[in-house]
C-alpha cells in the first residue's frame, strides 16, 4: 500500500526546520507545496490546541479530506508535525536532534544524517 | 399511528402556547377579559424541567381559553390522550356571589361538581362587584369569600382569590399568577411524567418487530413539543436530540434500509433549516421515516431551538457537523441522487446555515473562545462552500477561471468527483455550446507567470476529469476506457497533466491534429459509445446541474463566468474575514491570496498588492519559503503595474533570497536582471532597501584585527552574495559599532570604488581610518547599485559557504576589531649614558626600539639645541642594536635564509644620509631595534678651569650637557601617518605618529684638572701636582703636557714648562687619575699691574690621544672630511685654565687672651685682664719688603693655599704701643689703659700686658679688648682669641651694703 506522509519539524517561531517526505508513494512534484500548506494551515489549530491540553500529542488535530495531521508539542514548543504517519521512532530520533547542546535553537536541521536516520525510520515503521 | 401524523403535524402548527381553560359560572369573563389578558404573558414564571429542578422561564405565554370554547369543546377523548400537550394547563373558575345563601344552596354544589375531575389543576376566582363605597355589599361579599376559602382550599393549598372588580387588590395579580403557574407546572410535570412512561415503554420495545419509530416519534416530539410550548428549550433541544439519536439507530438497521430521499424535485436545496419544508406525511414512509429529508428536519428544529435559546454559535457548530456528516451520508447514496446533488446540497446548507448566523450578537456575553469558535465554524461552512462551488464550476468549465494556488489544489485535488451512476451525456441539441465551450478551451492560455517562471501547474482535479467522466459513462457500453481514451486525447486543458505525462510524445502529436478534427462539428454525433471531449463533458455537466439545482441564485450564479467570480469573491472573502476574527491567521491569509488573484486577474493591482503582501508576510514570518515561492512573483508583478518601484525590487530581493532550490538559475538570473534594470535605469530617485537577507556579511575568522590607537588598518570582511552572478555594487560601506560604548555613532567604512560581488564567499577589503581604542562590531553594510541604495543588517556565519544558511538570527556578534589604547609604540634613547668628548665630532647614538610595532617608513627628524652641531656633511650610520639574547635568537632564525651565518650578515649596517634634517628609516629597521649613530660637534668656547685640592670639583654636569631633539614619524602606512606616545595633539587630526624626544647627550672635556701645591721648597720652588681626571669611558694617551704660567710665576730653571720627556706617552685608563708635577717658583710682580695679574691664567696644555668604542662613550673624533685612516694617530689638544693668585697678606703679632679665673667675676670685684702678645716672625724674615710685609699666596683658581708672612715691625725699636678699650659703665679700669710695651724683635718673644679692672654690672658683658694700634690688624692673629662676652654675676652678700629700709 502506498501512502502519503510528510514529516516536519516547526520550531517555536513557526519555521519549519527540517522536512522531509517520507511516503512510500511516488513522490509527486507539486504534492510538497500542497502538503506544506496543509501543515501550514494546521498550525493555526495548532496554536488553539497546544495551551488548552497538557498532553503532548495531539492525535489527528486536523483532518484534510483523506490527509491526517498529528502533532507531537514538545516541552520547548517545537512541533512534531506528521502527515499521515506517526511514529514514535522518527519522533525520538527528532527529539534527540533538538536535545543535542549544539544544536543553535531556530537553526535549520541541515544534518544529512539526521535525514538518513528519519528516512530509514519510516520505511521501517511506515 | 403514523395516521395521526397529518393532524399531529396541524395541532403542533396551530398551538404554540399553553391553554388556561375559563370556567366561567357567573358570566363574568367578559367584564373582566381585558384585566386578564393584560397580563399576559406572564412576566415571570417558575417550572420544573423533565428532571424536576425549578426552572425560571420569562415572559411565559399562555391563553386564556373559555370552556364553552369550541376549541375544548369538540375533541375526542382518544386524541386528548394522545395530544395532551394541547390541553388547558389550568382551570380557572370565576365566581361571583352577594348572598351566603345563594352560595349554599346553588354556587356551592356547582363548584363541586366543576372541581371534581381530579385531572384538572383548577382554582377559584371570586369576583366581588361590590361597590366600595357600599359597605354593605363589601361586607357581604367578604363574608362569602370566608365561606369559599373555607369550602374550597385545604391546608396545603389555596385554591381561592378575590378580584375585586372596581379596584383589584394590590397583590391580586401576582396571587393570580402565582396560582396559575401553580396549576401549570402542575400540569405540566404530570403530562412530563406520563410522555415519559409512553417513551420508556415503547423504548423497551424498541428491537420487536411491531415496533414503529412513527409512534416514538409523535410521543418523544409532542413532549418536546410540550416543552417548547413551556418555553423549556433546553429540555426540548434534549428529546430531539434523543430522537435523533434514535432514529439514527433504527434507519441504519440492518434489514430494515429505507429509501433515502431527496429525489425530489428541490430536494437538492437543503433544508436543514427550514423544518416547514416538507409535511411529515409526505416523508413517512412504512413505519419510519425517509433519512434524507428526517434528519434535515430533525435538524431544523434543532437549530430552532438553538436560535431560540440564542446560542447561534451552537447551531452554526452543529450544522458544520451536519453537513460534514449528511454530506457522507449523501455519498453513499450518491448513485440514487441527481449528478451533483451532493455538492449542491452542501453549497446550500452551508450558505443556509451562514445567512442563519449572519449577525449573532455577543456583545461580550459569551467567552472569546466561543466567539473565536464561532468564527472559526463560519470559516469552515464558508471554505467548504467554496470548495463546493469551485468543484462545481471546474464541471462546467470554469476551471480556467480558479487559480491554481495551492489552497484551491490542497482542497480540490484531494476531493473525489462527483461518482453519479452514469456520467451525464451531451442533450442533442447542445452543440453550439460544445463548440462554445471548445473555443473557450482553445483560447484558453496558460497564465504565464512574471520572470518567465515556469511551473507546472497544481492540479485541481483528483484525477483526469476526462478519463473519469468517460469512465463513468463507458461502463454502459462495452469497450477498454482506456483504449479509447489513449486513442483520442483531447489534451487541451493543461490539467490534463497526468495524462500527457503517461502519453508518449507521438501521440501526443497526434491529440493535437486530432484535437482539431474532433473539434468540427461535423464529427459530433453525441452517441453513447464515443468518448466525450472535454468541451462535451462540461457541456454536458451544466445541463446536469441546470437540472439538479432548483436554488435559482446558485445556478445564476453558475451561469456565467463573471457571475461565478463574483459567488467565489463573495464565499472567500467570508471565509477570510472568519477566519481572521476567529484569530486563524494561516487560513484567513491564505485566502486574502486567493482574493488578491482574482483582482489581480481583474486588473485590480491595488488590492492585489495589499491582499499578496498579507500572504507574503505570513509566509516569510515563518519561512515556509516553498509556499513563498509560489505566491510572492504574483506580488512582485502587482508592484511592478503599480510602479512601486521600492515594493518591487525589494520582492526580487525575496525572490533571490529563497532557498536556491526553489527556482532554477535561469529565473534567478532573471531576478537579478529586473534589480539590475531598475536600479542603473528606470528609476529616476535613489530608493533604500534592505537586502540582509540577500547580502551577508560577517567577520573573516580568527582573531579580530587588532590595531593600535590611531592606526589606520585594512579590514577585510567576507561577503556572501545570494545574486546568482556577479554583481557590481557602486560603492559599499560598512560601519563598525562600539562595543562598549553606546552613544558612540557606528563609523562607516567607505569602499567608493566598485566592487564586484560574485555569487557566494566574496573577501571584500576595506580601507580603515584610526578609530578609537575600543572593540568593535561590525554593524550594517550599505552599499549603491544605480539608483539603489541597499542596506543588508544580517551577519552571516563564519561557516562554510555553501550552507545555505543565510542568516542566522541568535548568532553573537563576535567583534571584529580591536583598537587597544595608547601605549608606547616605540621608543627612542640615548645610546650611551657616557659622555663624549666636547668640541670634537662624535657619534651620538639613538637608540630605536620599536615596541612590537613597525616603524616601515619612519622618517626621523633630528634637530640638535644651542652648542651642538650635526655634521651634516658627514654620513649617519645606522645598524642593528644587538644584544645577547637577540643575536643568538637571529643566528637561529636567519639559518635557513642566509647562508654565511656569520654576525656581521646578521647585524644590518647602513649608511645614511641625514636630508634637511631628516632621516627615512631603511626597511630592515621597521621591526627590529636599532641604532642611529649621528656625528654631531658639541661647541663649547669656554676653557676648562681647574680646581685646587681645598675646593674640590664642583659636580656640575650643565655645562657638558646638550640635548638633541628627535622626532620620529611614523605609522602603519606612509601617506596616513599618527602622531601619539610623548606628544599628542589634540588637534591634530593629520595621522602622523610622531615621538618626539629630546635626548639629552653628555659632553666633557677628556680631562678634570686639579692641582695642588705639594710642596713648597725653602728655595721658593713650588712643586705644583696637576692631577688629571678622567671624564671618559676611554683610555686616554698622554703625549705631550705644558704649562703656559701666568704672569708672577716663572718655571724654576730655564725649562718651558714640560716634564721629561721620557714620561710620555702616558696612558690614563677609563676614570681614572693621573698626576703630573710641574716645579714652579714666583716671579717678579709689577705692583701697578696687580688686577692685571690676577686675571691671568695658566694655561695648562695637555696633547692627547683616545681610543674608545662609541658603544661606550667617547672615542676617537669622527673624520669629518671623510679620509679616515684607521692608523693614524689623532693627536688633540686639551687646554685649561690653572689660576695661581697671591692676595694674601700674613700676621706678624699673635695676641691672645689668657684665661679668667675660675672662680668667676663678680661685680666689684677686682679681676686682672692678660694678653699675652708674641712675635711671630723674626727680622730675618723680611727679606722681601722693609716696611710692610708683602704675603703672597699660591692661589689655584679658587682660593688660597699658603701664606707667607712678613714682619713690618721696626728692627731697631722692639717696643709695641698697646691700648685697651673698655665700656666705661661696665667697667672700671686700674692701671695704664695706653702704653709701650717693650716686645724683642726675636721670633717668638713674648710679652703679656695685664690690666686690673673691676666689673660694675652684672650680666654679660663685652669684657674690655686689647687693641695694637700701631699694627695693622691683618698682621695680628688673635690666638687664642678673647671671649666676646662674659659672664659677670651680682656682688657678694656684704654687711657694708646691707642698709636697713
Amino acid at each position: 500500500m502506498t501512502t502519503t506522509a510528510c514529516f516536519i519539524i516547526v520550531s517555536r517561531n513557526d519555521i519549519p526546520i527540517y522536512e522531509a517526505e517520507v511516503g512510500s508513494a511516488t513522490k509527486r512534484e507539486d504534492a510538497a507545496q500542497t502538503h506544506q500548506f496543509i501543515l501550514h494551515a494546521a498550525l493555526d489549530i495548532v496554536q488553539d490546541h497546544a495551551w488548552t491540553t497538557s498532553a503532548m500529542y495531539l492525535k489527528a488535530i486536523d483532518r484534510f479530506n483523506d490527509l491526517v495531521v498529528s502533532v507531537y508539542v514538545t516541552a520547548g514548543h517545537i512541533l512534531c508535525v506528521f502527515l499521515n504517519s506517526y511514529t514514535q521512532h522518527i519522533l525520538f530520533g527528532a527529539y534527540i536532534t533538538l536535545l543535542n547542546p549544539l544544536y543553535l535553537p531556530g537553526s535549520r536541521i541541515a544534518s544529512s544524517h539526521f535525514d538518513t536516520k528519519v528516512r530509514a525510520l519510516a520505511r521501517k515503521y511506515l | 399511528m403514523a395516521n395521526y401524523l397529518a393532524q399531529f403535524q396541524t395541532i403542533k402548527n396551530s398551538c404554540d402556547h399553553i391553554v388556561i381553560a375559563v370556567e366561567d359560572v357567573s358570566d363574568l369573563w367578559p367584564n373582566i377579559k381585558s384585566g386578564f389578558e393584560e397580563r399576559v404573558p406572564i412576566k415571570r414564571a417558575s417550572l420544573n424541567n423533565k428532571t424536576r429542578n425549578p426552572v425560571l422561564v420569562e415572559n411565559f405565554p399562555c391563553e386564556f381559553i373559555l370552556t364553552t370554547d369550541s376549541r375544548l369543546r369538540s375533541r375526542f377523548p382518544q386524541e386528548q390522550s394522545l395530544f395532551w400537550f394541547r390541553e388547558p394547563y389550568a382551570t380557572i373558575v370565576l365566581v361571583t356571589c352577594e348572598d351566603l345563601d345563594e352560595f349554599k344552596t346553588i354556587l356551592k354544589p356547582r363548584l363541586k361538581l366543576i372541581v371534581q375531575n381530579d385531572e384538572k389543576e383548577w382554582f377559584i376566582v371570586f369576583v366581588s362587584r361590590a361597590h366600595p363605597s357600599n359597605d354593605n355589599a363589601v361586607k357581604m361579599a367578604k363574608k362569602v369569600y370566608a365561606k369559599l376559602e373555607v369550602d374550597f382550599s385545604t391546608k396545603r393549598r389555596e385554591r381561592c382569590c378575590k378580584y375585586d372588580i372596581h379596584g383589584p387588590e394590590a397583590n391580586f395579580w401576582d396571587d393570580l399568577e402565582s396560582k396559575i403557574m401553580e396549576c401549570v407546572r402542575n400540569t405540566l410535570d404530570r403530562r412530563v411524567q406520563f410522555y415519559e412512561d409512553e417513551i420508556r415503554k415503547l423504548t423497551e420495545q424498541r428491537f420487536m418487530p411491531v415496533w414503529n419509530f412513527c409512534n416514538f416519534f409523535i410521543l418523544k416530539e409532542s413532549l418536546a413539543f410540550m416543552f417548547e410550548m413551556a418555553h423549556l428549550y433546553e429540555d426540548a433541544l434534549r428529546e430531539y436530540d434523543e430522537l435523533e439519536l434514535c432514529y439514527l439507530e433504527t434507519v441504519n438497521m440492518p434489514g430494515k434500509q429505507r429509501e433515502f430521499g431527496g429525489v425530489d424535485h428541490g430536494d437538492d436545496w437543503a433544508a436543514l433549516l427550514n423544518h416547514e419544508n416538507k409535511p411529515l406525511t409526505q416523508i413517512v414512509q412504512d413505519d419510519s421515516f425517509r433519512e434524507f429529508e428526517f434528519r434535515q428536519y430533525l435538524f431544523a428544529y434543532q437549530s430552532k431551538l438553538l436560535f431560540k435559546l440564542n446560542r447561534p454559535f451552537e447551531v452554526a457548530s452543529r450544522g458544520h457537523s451536519f453537513i460534514i456528516g449528511f454530506s457522507k451520508a449523501l455519498t453513499l447514496h450518491e448513485n440514487m441522487l441527481p449528478f451533483c446533488m451532493r455538492e449542491v446540497w452542501v453549497i446550500t446548507a452551508c450558505l443556509a446555515l451562514i445567512n442563519a448566523t449572519a449577525s449573532p450578537n455577543f456583545d461580550g456575553l459569551v467567552a472569546t473562545d466561543i466567539e473565536k469558535e464561532f468564527y472559526r465554524l463560519k470559516g469552515d461552512l464558508y471554505s467548504l462552500c467554496r470548495v463546493k462551488f469551485m468543484r462545481l464550476a471546474y464541471l462546467i468549465g470554469y476551471g480556467a477561471d480558479i487559480e491554481k494556488s495551492p489552497v484551491n489544489s490542497a482542497l480540490l485535488s484531494m476531493l473525489t468527483w462527483p461518482k453519479p451512476p452514469v456520467w451525464p451525456s451531451v442533450p442533442l441539441d447542445a452543440s453550439p455550446e460544445v463548440l462554445e465551450k471548445e473555443k473557450v478551451i482553445l483560447q484558453a492560455t496558460p497564465k504565464i507567470k512574471h520572470f518567465g517562471i515556469q511551473r507546472k501547474p497544481l492540479p485541481l482535479e483528483p484525477s483526469v476529469l476526462l478519463r473519469e467522466a468517460n469512465r463513468r459513462r463507458a461502463s454502459l457500453s462495452a469497450g477498454n476506457v482506456f483504449e479509447v481514451f489513449d486513442g483520442r486525447p483531447a489534451l487541451i486543458d493543461g490539467s490534463a497533466s497526468d495524462a500527457s505525462s503517461r502519453t508518449p510524445p507521438s501521440k501526443k502529436m497526434n491529440a493535437i491534429s486530432m484535437s482539431r478534427t474532433n473539434s468540427s462539428p461535423g464529427t459530433f454525433d453525441g452517441s453513447v459509445d464515443r468518448p466525450m471531449r472535454l468541451a462535451e463533458i462540461y457541456v454536458a455537466a451544466e445541463h446536469a446541474l441546470k437540472h439538479t439545482i432548483s436554488d435559482a441564485d446558485l445556478w445564476k450564479a453558475l451561469s456565467s463566468v463573471v457571475e461565478f467570480e463574483q459567488k467565489y469573491l463573495e464565499l472567500t472573502k467570508g471565509a477570510a474575514d472568519n477566519y481572521h476574527h476567529s484569530w486563524w491567521k494561516r487560513h484567513g491569509v491564505v485566502l486574502d491570496g486567493e482574493i488578491a488573484a482574482v483582482c489581480f486577474r481583474h486588473g485590480n493591482f491595488d488590492l492585489a498588492a495589499k491582499s499578496y503582501e498579507k500572504v507574503c508576510a505570513l509566509y516569510a514570518g515563518e519561512g515556509w519559503q516553498e509556499l513563498l515561492a509560489d505566491v510572492l512573483p504574483n506580488l512582485a508583478e502587482c508592484q511592478k503595474m503599480l510602479n512601486d518601484q521600492a515594493g518591487y525590487l525589494a520582492s526580487c530581493v525575496r525572490l533571490l533570497s529563497l532557498d536556491k532550490g526553489l527556482f532554477s538559475t535561469k529565473e534567478r538570473q532573471a531576478f537579478q536582471a529586473e534589480v539590475l534594470r531598475l536600479a542603473r535605469s528606470e528609476m529616476k530617485d535613489p530608493v533604500p532597501l534592505d537586502v540582509s537577507s540577500l547580502i551577508t556579511f560577517s567577520g573573516n575568522p580568527g582573531p579580530p584585527l587588532e590595531l593600535c590607537d590611531g592606526d589606520p588598518g585594512i579590514l577585510s570582511v567576507t561577503v556572501w552574495s545570494g545574486f546568482p552572478d556577479d554583481i557590481t555594487l557602486d560603492s559599499l560601506s560598512l560601519t563598525l559599532t562600539a562595543t562598549f560604548n553606546a552613544d558612540e555613532g557606528a563609523k562607516a567604512l567607505r569602499s567608493s570604488t566598485a566592487t564586484i560581488l560574485k555569487p557566494g564567499r566574496n573577501t571584500i577589503t576595506l580601507a580603515l581610518p584610526p578609530q578609537r581604542p575600543g572593540s568593535y562590531v561590525l554593524g550594517v553594510l550599505t552599499g549603491q547599485i544605480g539608483q539603489l541604495r541597499f542596506r543588508s543588517h544580517s551577519f552571516s556565519k563564519g561557516g562554510p559557504a555553501d550552507s545555505d544558511d543565510f542568516m542566522s538570527y541568535e548568532k553573537p556578534t563576535r567583534p571584529i576589531l580591536k583598537v587597544f589604547k595608547p601605549r608606547p609604540l616605540v621608543d627612542l634613547a640615548a645610546a650611551i649614558s657616557s659622555a663624549l668628548l666636547i668640541n670634537e665630532t662624535q657619534w651620538v647614538g639613538v637608540i630605536v626600539r620599536p615596541i612590537d610595532y613597525s616603524l616601515k617608513g619612519a622618517v626621523l627628524y633630528i634637530d640638535t639645541g644651542p652648542g651642538l652641531n650635526i655634521e651634516e656633511s658627514h654620513v649617519i650610520e645606522m645598524e642593528t642594536r644587538v644584544n645577547i639574547s637577540q643575536s643568538s635568537a637571529e643566528m637561529t632564525n636567519s639559518n635557513g635564509t642566509q647562508k654565511d651565518c656569520s654576525l656581521a650578515s646578521i647585524k644590518e649596517f647602513q649608511q645614511l644620509k641625514l636630508d634637511n634634517g631628516r632621516i627615512e628609516f631603511p626597511a630592515w629597521a621597521s621591526d627590529t631595534d636599532s641604532v642611529i649613530w649621528i656625528p654631531v660637534r658639541a661647541i663649547s668656547d669656554r676653557l676648562p678651569r681647574g680646581s685646587s685640592s681645598v675646593t674640590p670639583q664642583k659636580q656640575s654636569n650643565l655645562d657638558g650637557m646638550r640635548t638633541i631633539a628627535l622626532k620620529l614619524e611614523f605609522g602603519v602606512s606612509h601617506n596616513q601617518i599618527f602622531e601619539r606616545h610623548l606628544f599628542n595633539h589634540p588637534n591634530l587630526k593629520n595621522h602622523i605618529a610622531l615621538i618626539c624626544r629630546t635626548v639629552a647627550v653628555h659632553f666633557t672635556d677628556p680631562f678634570h684638572v686639579s692641582t695642588r701645591v705639594a710642596d713648597k721648597c725653602n728655595d721658593g720652588t713650588l712643586l705644583l701636582q696637576v692631577i688629571l681626571h678622567s671624564q671618559v669611558k676611554a683610555t686616554l694617551t698622554i703625549y705631550d703636557a705644558w704649562l703656559e704660567l701666568q704672569d708672577g710665576f716663572i718655571h724654576t730653571g730655564q725649562g718651558t714648562g714640560r716634564p721629561t720627556s721620557s714620561f710620555f706617552p702616558l696612558m690614563i685608563s677609563p676614570t681614572s687619575r693621573a698626576g703630573i708635577m710641574f716645579s714652579i717658583r714666583l716671579g717678579k710682580v709689577i705692583d701697578k699691574d696687580e688686577v692685571e695679574a690676577l686675571q691671568t691664567e695658566s694655561i695648562l696644555n695637555i696633547r692627547y690621544g683616545i681610543y674608545g668604542e662609541r658603544t661606550n662613550g667617547a672615542h676617537p673624533p669622527v673624520a669629518v672630511d671623510g679620509i679616515e685612516t684607521e692608523d693614524a694617530r689623532q693627536d688633540l689638544l686639551f687646554k685649561s685654565a690653572i689660576v695661581l693668585q697671591r692676595p694674601v697678606l700674613d700676621p706678624c703679632l699673635a695676641v691672645g687672651f689668657l684665661p679668667l679665673p675660675s672662680t668667676g667675676l663678680r661685680v666689684g670685684q677686682l679681676i686682672t685682664m692678660q694678653w699675652r702678645v708674641e712675635r711671630l716672625k723674626g727680622p730675618e724674615d723680611n727679606g722681601i719688603s722693609e716696611h710692610n710685609c708683602k704675603v703672597f699666596a699660591l692661589v689655584i683658581s679658587v682660593g688660597v693655599v699658603y701664606y707667607l708672612l712678613f714682619l713690618s715691625l721696626s728692627i731697631g725699636t722692639g717696643e709695641v704701643l698697646y691700648e685697651v678699650s673698655a665700656n666705661s659703665e661696665n667697667w672700671m679700669l686700674a692701671g695704664r689703659k695706653r702704653g709701650h710695651a717693650t716686645l724683642s724683635t726675636i721670633q717668638g718673644s713674648r710679652i703679656v700686658i695685664s690690666v686690673l679692672c673691676v666689673p660694675l654690672v652684672a650680666g654679660y658683658v663685652r669684657p674690655p679688648q686689647l687693641g695694637l694700634p700701631n699694627v695693622e690688624e691683618s698682621n695680628i692673629s688673635c690666638n687664642p682669641p678673647g671671649p666676646h662676652l662674659v659672664c659677670v654675676m651680682p656682688p657678694a652678700l656684704s654687711s657694708s651694703f646691707c642698709i636697713p629700709p
